[in-house]
């Protein structure tokens, strides 16, 4: 029984180090981004893609869905885009001999996808935002008065501009907690830049290898659920989201000061489901204080609301994060004094 | 029940690691707790050092043994749980939290649970277990303390800090005050006057009331200062003849004592103060046979009573009366003894024939007792024949004694009935006991009084002992010591300061001459010789105040507080060691010399 799981979480190892591979053949640098999309889509959650433009967030969605056998779809956020633009609508088919009237007939938006790339989210009005954020949540949507459930897996990636702010409608904080973790794209060092340009310009190449299939992807998502934490690290995993909240009293003296709210309980489920998903990334059965510290700033970031003189001083919710690592303590005080001095 | 959900392969290989790491934990603390015992261990020894408590040093060092035990006894309190002990295994060994987990999951049958268990019972086969640190920075001072009690213990006590308290605030032992019950016995003593019995009494109720109150626990200093104030209360009940005002007064009696070579002695211990003295010569004068030397002295009484009474010295006009009054029937009492002797000279010793020659001439006491006891001893070999002799001749001396009657030992009609007696055993004994009675005259009230006074003194003196203080030497001192000697025939000098040997023995006073201006304030003085005017009572007993008692080794240079370098510089020789070699009672030496200190 045991051999089984350890089979299972080996296959799982290999699985994604290959869908890894696979991306990275395409997606030049970038590993630290690709491998924060794959915790999104073990653990079952949606990420939220932000960088400037060009530097390759499409091509990394669009690249992940080929490798993943799944359904892709983009839905390019505009001002005009609506709701139904989404999640699709009924239209009106007149019969064959158009004389026994019509019947409605729904056609199904992107929202179907299973691999749904939400591209410049913010551009979208608050109402056609909430339309998608209802599938995130739900895995559902509902059209004209019929509730349709979405395929699993349902995979989300949004991405948003933060230099093009003219005409755009920034996410409310309650959707943002919908996102399991927010993804920064920075820009490439010289030799990937380099390398960019070389595969951009010279012979298209082919599409990447299919790697894992609908059912693997599932499983994957079982087994990330199988993965074990410890009391202590679930209490530190606690004690970090909780030190976020400025009426804490054991926030630290950066976060009373920057931030407004904290993140909350999703916020803590999420840290705690990424930590999985990178453990099971590694081949590991259980989450280490590590995973949670390598989780925190992508799950925490957009969780955690700036005060008006945060804002003011400068204080990135990355900074926050950072002072919240630095602050909170993994082991308790005489174990770490042990460990330390021997 | 054992719990067969857990792995005992990782519960085993756990147990191992928890044993060496809380082990190691239990040795650390222990180690430290040594080590800050032996720091305080260290600090005690000191302290006892500081303190002068050289014997108990070295068992500072239990203190290490009691750091050892509290170190244990913190490391039982502290104890890690497992969950710690497998939070430092996983930090130890990189295990990215796999033995906490497995730990954790003890109970739990999910595959993940067993994977982990296994995984980590391996973990913790393969691996070398660590442990904490047993050596702590904190732990250098066991060495440390270590060696400081060593020295600690081994080294020489600091000298003795000077006593700060004040001298005499400790409380007095009652037992040790004795001699206040001398004092007491005034309250008995006939005064010159009722004014003067309710001084002598006042005096014996104060000391009455002191003894009370050093029962029930007095200050030394208190105790002191009392019989200070009792012992001034003695010295002005003394006798008051050298006083000023009775100046003139015992200079003119001197004068006319003087005027008669035989009461030259007797002048001398009067011209002293020494009233006893004076006393015991006028008896030795009243014992004298013959009746001229006896009729010269009671004359000379007479003169030295007007003069004093002329010159205003009332008090000693009237001691001088009541000798001159009890002469006459000392002298009759010497007179009955002799002729008590002379009836019975047969039966008397050679010895005692001497001494009725003796007593007969200079009429010395000591004789006369002699006599006494001898004429005792021959009375009980008298035959009936003998005895009614005796009686015709007690029949006579009671028809020629005089009439003072009442101040004699024996009245008349006592005689009359011991010689109506004296035929009977009975009889024999009653006039050997008057025989006695003879042979030791009562004294006078004067010299009684003095007596006592003197008595009081030597109690006072040795409450003042008893208190560890140096009586100062007053008049008054214990009979025979330093007074003029009561008449060895060539004999030395009594002691005391008199210098000058007499023909008798006695020792004589050097006297002043007087030759200074006495205009002014001053009265001349119509006496021979000029005596010296202080105030103060001369006692041959003991030295006198100021006086050196002893003699420390001394360099010159030396002062009150001072060694010497060599030389006298300008240091007068007077104060060379004068606080070592003065009379200032040991206890106070110190204080005293604290207080000249420059």
């Amino acid at each position: 029984m045991s051999e089984s799981f350890q089979q299972r979480l080996a296959a799982a190892h290999r699985a994604t180090g290959e869908l890894m591979r696979a991306v990275g053949s395409v997606i030049v640098g970038q590993q630290q981004v690709v491998e924060q999309v794959l915790w999104g889509l073990v653990a079952g959650g949606h990420v939220l893609l932000e960088g400037n433009p060009g530097l390759g967030k499409t091509l990394l969605v669009r690249t992940l869905a080929s490798c993943l056998e799944l359904r892709f779809s983009r839905i390019q956020f505009t001002p005009d885009l609506m709701p139904s633009d989404i999640t699709g609508t009924n239209v009106l088919v007149m019969g064959e001999a158009q004389t026994h009237g019509g019947r409605f007939e729904l056609h199904r938006g992107p929202i179907f996808g299973q691999v749904v790339l939400a591209d410049e989210i913010n551009r979208a009005t608050p109402k056609t935002q909430s339309a998608l954020l209802e599938a995130m949540q739900e895995h559902s949507v509902t059209i004209a008065g019929t509730r349709h459930t979405l395929e699993e897996p349902f995979f989300v990636l949004a991405t948003e501009n933060p230099i093009e702010m003219e005409g755009t409608y920034p996410l409310p904080e309650a959707q943002l907690d919908r996102f399991l973790l927010k993804v920064l794209v920075e820009s490439p060092g010289d030799e990937d830049f380099a390398q960019i340009l070389r595969r951009t310009t010279g012979a298209p190449q082919g599409a990447p290898p299919s790697v894992l299939g609908q059912e693997d992807v599932l499983g994957l998502r079982a087994l990330c659920r199988e993965i074990e934490v410890a009391e202590p690290v679930l209490r530190y995993a606690a004690r970090l989201v909780a030190a976020s909240d400025p009426g804490s009293p054991a926030a630290p003296e950066l976060v009373r000061r920057s931030v407004r709210f904290g993140a909350g309980v999703r916020g803590g489920q999420s840290l705690v489901l990424a930590g999985k998903a990178i453990a099971l990334l590694e081949g590991r059965a259980q989450v280490s204080f590590d995973d949670l510290k390598r989780a925190a700033a992508p799950v925490l970031r957009h969780r955690i609301l700036r005060s008006f003189e945060g804002e003011a001083d400068g204080i990135t919710t990355d900074r926050v994060v950072a002072e919240l690592l630095k602050t909170v303590e993994t082991l308790p005080a005489q174990v770490a004094q042990a460990a330390q001095a021997s | 029940m054992a719990d067969t959900t857990t792995s005992p392969q990782l519960e085993r290989s756990f147990g191992r690691a928890a044993r060496k790491v809380r082990g190691s934990l239990l040795l650390r603390r222990v180690l430290t707790g040594a080590a800050f015992g032996l720091a305080a261990g260290a600090l005690a020894a000191g302290g006892l050092w500081w303190w002068r408590l050289g014997e108990l040093r070295p068992l500072s060092a239990a203190l290490g043994l009691l750091g050892a035990g509290a170190g244990a006894l913190v490391a039982a309190r502290k104890r890690w749980t497992d969950e710690h002990v497998a939070l430092y295994l996983d930090e130890k060994l990189g295990n990215d939290e796999a033995i906490v987990t497995a730990i954790g999951l003890r109970s739990a049958t999910s595959e993940a649970a067993e994977h982990l268990k296994d995984s980590a019972a391996q973990l913790l086969q393969k691996a070398k277990l660590p442990a904490p640190k047993i050596a702590d920075k904190a732990q250098l001072l066991a060495p440390v303390g270590a060696a400081a009690i060593v020295w600690l213990s081994l080294a020489p006590l600091p000298p003795a800090p000077p006593d700060t308290r004040p001298p005499g605030v400790e409380k007095v032992k009652p037992g040790n005050v004795k001699g206040l019950e001398r004092i007491e016995a005034l309250r008995e003593q006939k005064g010159r006057s009722p004014e003067d019995e309710r001084r002598l009494k006042a005096l014996a109720d104060e000391a009455k009331k002191l003894r009370g109150e050093l029962a029930q626990g007095m200050e030394k200093r208190e105790a002191l200062s009392r019989l200070a104030k009792l012992r001034d209360t003695i010295a002005e009940l003394r006798s008051e003849f050298g006083k000023e005002q009775n100046r003139q007064g015992l200079e003119a009696a001197l004068g006319a004592l003087n005027e008669h070579p035989e009461l030259k002695k007797a002048a001398r211990a009067l011209g002293d103060g020494d009233i006893t003295a004076f006393d015991r010569e006028m008896q030795r004068l009243a014992n004298q046979a013959e009746k001229e030397a006896r009729d010269s002295a009671k004359h000379a009484l007479e003169e030295a009573e007007r003069a004093a009474r002329e010159k205003g010295a009332q008090s000693l006009a009237d001691a001088l009366k009541e000798q001159r009054d009890g002469f006459d029937q000392r002298s009759a009492d010497a007179d009955a003894l002799r002729e008590l002797a002379k009836a019975l000279e047969g039966k008397l010793d050679p010895e005692a024939l001497e001494d009725l020659k003796e007593f007969g001439q200079n009429g010395d006491p000591q004789a006369g007792r002699r006599l006494a006891e001898a004429m005792g001893k021959a009375l009980g070999k008298l035959s009936e024949e003998e005895r009614k002799r005796l009686a015709e001749q007690l029949q006579k001396q009671i028809e020629q004694s005089p009439g003072g009657a009442e101040a004699s030992p024996m009245t008349r009609e006592e005689m009359r009935e011991l010689a109506r007696r004296l035929a009977s055993p009975e009889g024999q004994k009653e006039l050997e006991e008057q025989l006695k009675k003879l042979a030791n005259p009562e004294a006078s009230r004067e010299a009684q009084r003095e007596g006592a006074l003197n008595d009081a003194e030597r109690g006072l003196g040795e409450a003042e002992r008893g208190l560890g203080m140096m009586p100062l030497p007053m008049s008054g001192g214990p009979d025979g010591a330093g007074k003029p000697g009561a008449g060895d025939p060539g004999g030395k000098p009594g002691g005391g300061q008199d210098q000058t040997p007499g023909k008798d023995g006695n020792g004589s006073a050097h006297h002043d001459s007087g030759s200074g201006n006495h205009d002014g304030e001053s009265q001349k003085v119509e006496a021979p010789e000029l005596r010296s005017k202080a105030n103060v009572q001369r006692s041959g007993v003991g030295p006198m105040h100021a006086a050196t008692l002893g003699r420390a080794p001394a360099r010159p240079g030396d002062t009150a507080n001072q060694r010497g370098t060599g030389s006298l510089g300008s240091v007068a020789p007077g104060e060379i060691g004068a606080i070592e070699q003065s009379e200032v009672p040991e206890e106070y030496r110190e204080h005293v010399g604290r207080y000249f200190e420059p």
